[in-house]
């Protein structure tokens, strides 16, 4: 059963750290997904998984045993690329039995494992076809079930929704994990689509600079970011710099430049320390009148952005701050641009971070 | 099938694979650059040899009194250790006899095995007293070929006939009072020229073609695009002397549609470069333009650009990189070629025989004194002088292109409208076609209107079937060895770790295309020449072998720099050796380049003569088998020599053609 241990793993091209002494480890039967910026060392992650690239120190174990420089054919870690690098020249029935063949497996026991494989996914019939005949679901299926007939234990994929049009994407997220669970692998998923990653993955990693900055499901991702990055990075977010002025009822207080106190969420901060809080666009309330009372601060809407299921509005308040809300379509009626409004943050959504140490415009930089 | 297991993971050992491509580098360095380059060690080894005989001025004749007495007549003369074949000697003869005799003044040549009467004066003398011997050239025997050491003889006979003495000496025959530096000089000022002003006109001509073939459909565009390659499948050898055919005066050689129309030897070999360096132009631009995205024209003509304008303000600035291959491949093949253009100034020879020497370009004047026997420091000079200028043009074309600011910025509206429009465009397509036509569709199959339309001449054909085999026996072993080492170097140059060795690689397989061929046999003859290898086919297999080297590797690492890695990184991650991966993963995606490689290659060695004639004197491959009838005058066996060969290279291409398209 595959668990991978990764330890004090380190990758430099030239001067570059493409991965930093990372250590990292994925439980048995794990859909993990690993979500960072381009750049961020995913990839390369992946295919110093797979053997493809040599670490420069460190170590990775799958089942305790060290892999050393086994080169990849050993590893029994398929490596799956956008396309899914099914081989353009061989048919389907040739590109499943890949694996075995390759091993040099006999005859009979190699038509019985890929009769099997493909007939788990439902391609059987279609063992004739050359994969450019297949559509962008049966490719994928296609690519499992070769993973499998090599006797794969861990699936590595390398965005592998990215070639596809916006709503086979959608399907086959469900369809490609539903897979991966039923067949008992281990898989990581490489992507910088966050949406992608909240649905998918048990656990995300979140990868900047070649660290791990966040590990956690998708839901502490969201709801508990550690940093502004990731806060902004898994769904937009709008941001406040000042100073921890006091802690109130479990919320903390927030006072900026101009002297304005917001109420956030509750936070471990010292008081009188240099603090960001953010909150998720999403959760940026628009209202007509000042109801609320506390977090609302008057503003009129410079610029509204219909994006189909939501509407973007930009907000920009008296003190001169632009605040960017994201609406549901269906209730953005209510505002039009030039139109005055109230912006409301809900204090258990002002997330609290201690000051980023270069502070909030190199933290937000997406690389 | 337990060995075959073992054998396999043996070779896909990480040491193993190592070792490999240790090996191919080092066959790689050892057997084809090293070789290439070799004969510019010679300027520092050979530099005491250049100065004495490259720089000096000649030699002055001096002269030995002879004196050949018999039956008591005598015959005195100074003959001269050193004559000019260029110049008429004007010799005096004393003569004392008291009978009549005829004193006979002879110049053997010794060419290869055969000693030739080069020159040969008969006097008959009946009394005492003077007289002048004009040596002078003999029409037929002029070639440079007899320059070197001959001996000279002079017999007294009596009037009957009968020998009476004789004296025998040696003689320097030289090719004008020039310094071997002039010499030099003129053949590679001649070359150059040519080769600049052929590039120019590829150029011309080959733009619009290029540009027909990508942008344009119409009908029988399939058979043009198969036109325009097809001198490339000719050997050189034959296309010279079916172009001087068409177009150069031959007194006495009839052909039905000969032109007879050129005397000009630089006219000639001009007209003869262009034939086989036009499909290298039309290749490189079209496979450019093919990669300009057609958008950025579209864009430019919605905005109100007429089509000239947009050709020359927008297209013609993204060409550089295309430019730069056409330009260089021309230039190259133009300096290189050598069998063509002997075949082609030899058919000049005679209705120049007044004109006192040939003129010849670089690498036939290497041919001709490497023919010649001797000339080491001289040959090693002039090599020498061509592996270096090549390389600095080839880095001089590369930048002055890229870095050139081309005057296209400003624009013309009244006057680019005006010839965008109407029968201008019509005009420039049929001027390409008809520029197609007659410059290299005519000539490079005249050979088929003398053959039909010529006297016949019976023709040996064991000599001419002997060459072939030589040939196909050279061409055959090199392109096998290029083929093992060459898709090696070309998947490490690709797919290598180590990327400060794949681009001195990448750069460094390239020269022995650039290198004129001549040259580069010059230079591996001197290598293996150090090293004592006795078999001349080796010699020669090894030259071609240089050669044809970066052909294959070109054609193979174009076609892996297509292929996603990644294909190979899930075959190894399925489980795959490296082995198993090249043979299912690999290879089946670039077997169309290797065969490719290994067709242009073979053709290419099978038409070479430059490489094979100045790595020995003489060896019997058919592209030298034809310049050599040619010279000696026998058109009609060359010209069904050439027929043969024609055929026999399409054959061949057809079949393998044939092969790829089957295995597709």
């Amino acid at each position: 059963m595959p668990e991978i241990l990764m330890k004090g793993l380190t990758k430099k091209f030239g001067g570059l750290t493409a991965i930093d002494s990372l250590d990292l480890h994925v439980k048995d039967g794990e859909y993990l997904t690993i979500l960072g910026p381009t750049g961020a060392g995913k990839t390369t992650l992946l295919r110093l998984i797979a053997g493809l690239t040599a670490q420069d120190s460190g170590e990775i174990s799958v089942n305790g045993k060290p892999l050393g420089s086994m080169p990849p054919e050993e590893r029994q870690v398929a490596f799956l690329s956008q396309t899914y690098s099914l081989f353009p020249h061989m048919d389907v029935w040739k590109n499943t039995v890949f694996g075995p063949v390759a091993r040099g497996w006999e005859k009979k026991k190699v038509d019985v494992i890929g009769r099997e494989m493909l007939e788990m996914v439902h391609l059987y019939e279609r063992k004739d076809a050359k994969p450019g005949e297949l559509s962008g679901g049966m490719q994928q299926r296609n690519a499992l079930a070769r993973a499998l007939c090599a006797d794969a234990k861990i699936l590595l994929l390398d965005e592998p929704l990215r070639a596809l049009d916006a709503r086979l994407r959608l399907d086959l997220r469900y369809e490609l994990r539903k897979l991966v669970k039923d067949m008992g692998m281990t898989a990581i998923h490489v992507t910088h689509d966050q949406e992608e990653a909240l649905t998918i993955s048990d656990r995300i990693i979140m990868l900047k600079a070649g660290k791990i900055i966040q590990s956690g499901t998708p839901q502490e991702m969201f709801n508990r970011p550690v940093s502004p990055f990731i806060h902004h990075f898994i769904g937009e977010a709008n941001f406040i710099s000042g100073r921890m002025t006091g802690y109130n009822d479990g919320h903390g207080i927030l006072t900026d430049e101009l002297g304005t106190a917001y109420r956030t969420a509750g936070s471990q901060l010292e008081v009188g320390s240099k603090a960001v809080a953010g909150i998720k666009t999403e959760f940026t309330v628009l209202e007509k009148e000042d109801k609320q009372g506390v977090n609302t601060f008057s503003g009129i809407v410079e610029r509204k952005l219909f994006l189909g299921r939501f509407t973007d509005f930009e907000v920009i308040l008296k003190e001169g701050a632009i605040v960017h809300a994201r609406l549901p379509s269906s209730v953005a009626h209510k505002f039009g641009e030039g139109d005055a409004v109230f912006v409301h943050y809900s204090p258990e959504r002002l997330i609290v971070f201690p000051e980023p140490e270069k502070g909030l415009k190199s933290e937000l930089e997406m690389v | 099938m337990e060995i075959r297991k073992r054998i396999s993971d043996i070779i896909s050992r990480k040491r193993t694979i190592n070792a490999w491509y240790a090996l191919v580098i080092a066959f790689f360095i050892i057997l084809v650059i090293v070789p290439t380059l070799f004969v510019l060690t010679y300027a520092v080894t050979g530099w005491g040899e250049i100065q004495g005989q490259i720089f000096e001025e000649p030699a002055d004749p001096t002269y030995t009194q002879v004196r050949v007495i018999g039956n008591g007549s005598f015959v005195s003369l100074s003959a001269p250790s050193i004559m000019d074949i260029t110049d008429p000697e004007h010799l005096e003869l004393s003569v004392q006899t008291n009978n009549s005799i005829e004193v006979v003044y002879t110049i053997y040549a010794v060419d290869g095995n055969e000693t030739d009467i080069y020159y040969s004066v008969n006097s008959t003398h009946t009394q005492n007293g003077s007289a002048w011997v004009n040596v002078s050239s003999n029409s037929t025997h002029n070639e440079i070929t007899h320059v070197g050491d001959v001996f000279q003889n002079i017999t007294v006979l009596d009037s009957n006939g009968t020998f009476l003495a004789s004296w025998e000496g040696d003689l320097h025959l030289r090719a004008g009072n020039e310094k071997p530096w002039d010499i030099i000089m003129d053949s590679l000022k001649f070359s150059f020229t040519i080769a600049a002003i052929v590039t120019v006109i590829d150029f011309v001509a080959g733009l619009p073609m290029a540009w027909m073939m990508v942008r344009k459909e119409f009908r029988g565009k399939k058979y043009l695009d198969t036109l325009i390659d097809m001198p490339l499948a000719i050997p050189t050898a034959a296309l010279g002397f079916s172009t001087a055919l068409f177009w150069a005066v031959t007194p006495g050689v009839d052909a039905w549609g000969s032109l007879s129309l050129v005397s000009s030897p630089m006219l000639l070999v001009i007209l003869l470069h262009i034939v086989f360096s036009y499909p290298y132009m039309v290749r490189s631009l079209s496979a450019i333009l093919h990669e300009i995205d057609i958008n950025y024209e579209v864009a430019a003509q919605t905005l109100g650009a007429p089509p000239l304008t947009v050709a020359r303000t927008i297209t013609l600035p993204l060409f550089r990189a295309g430019l730069v291959t056409g330009i260089i491949l021309c230039f190259a093949r133009s300096l290189s070629e050598t069998g063509g253009t002997m075949a082609a100034l030899a058919m000049l020879t005679p209705y120049l025989s007044e004109l006192a020497f040939p003129m010849d370009t670089g690498p036939t004047l290497i041919g001709a004194w490497k023919h010649a026997g001797g000339f080491e420091p001289q040959l090693a000079f002039t090599a020498m002088l061509l592996v270096i200028l090549s390389l600095v043009l080839l880095v001089i074309v590369k930048i002055v292109i890229m870095r050139f600011k081309m005057p296209l910025r400003k624009v013309f509206p009244g006057p680019e409208r005006l010839l965008s429009k109407g029968i201008f465009p019509k005009m420039k397509d049929w001027g390409a076609l008809i520029f197609m036509v007659i410059i290299l569709i005519i000539p490079s199959f005249f050979i088929i209107s003398y053959v039909f339309t010529g006297d016949p001449v019976p023709v040996d054909w064991s000599a001419f079937w002997s060459a072939m085999g030589y040939s196909f026996l050279v061409a055959g072993v090199a392109t096998v060895i290029n083929l093992i080492f060459g898709v090696p170097l070309a998947i490490y140059i690709i797919r290598g770790k180590n990327h400060i060795l794949t681009n001195i690689l990448d750069v460094l397989v390239n020269v022995p295309l650039i290198v004129p061929t001549s040259a580069l046999g010059i230079s591996l003859g001197m290598f293996w020449g150090s090293m004592n290898v006795g078999w001349a086919i080796i010699l020669v297999i090894s030259s071609h072998l240089a050669f044809t080297f970066p052909l294959v590797v070109r054609n193979v690492a174009g076609a892996l720099e297509e292929l996603d890695p990644t294909y190979e990184e899930t075959a190894r991650t399925l489980g795959a050796k490296p082995m198993f991966v090249f043979r299912k993963v690999m290879y089946p995606s670039i077997k169309f380049s290797i065969l490719a490689g290994a067709i242009m290659a073979f053709t290419r060695s099978l038409g070479e003569t430059g490489a094979t004639l100045s790595v020995v004197k003489s060896a019997n491959t058919v592209p030298v088998y034809i310049v050599d009838l040619v010279k000696d005058g026998s058109y009609y066996p060359a010209a069904l020599a050439c027929l043969v060969l024609i055929i026999i290279t399409f054959i061949t291409m057809m079949i393998m053609g044939y092969i790829a398209k089957k295995e597709a």
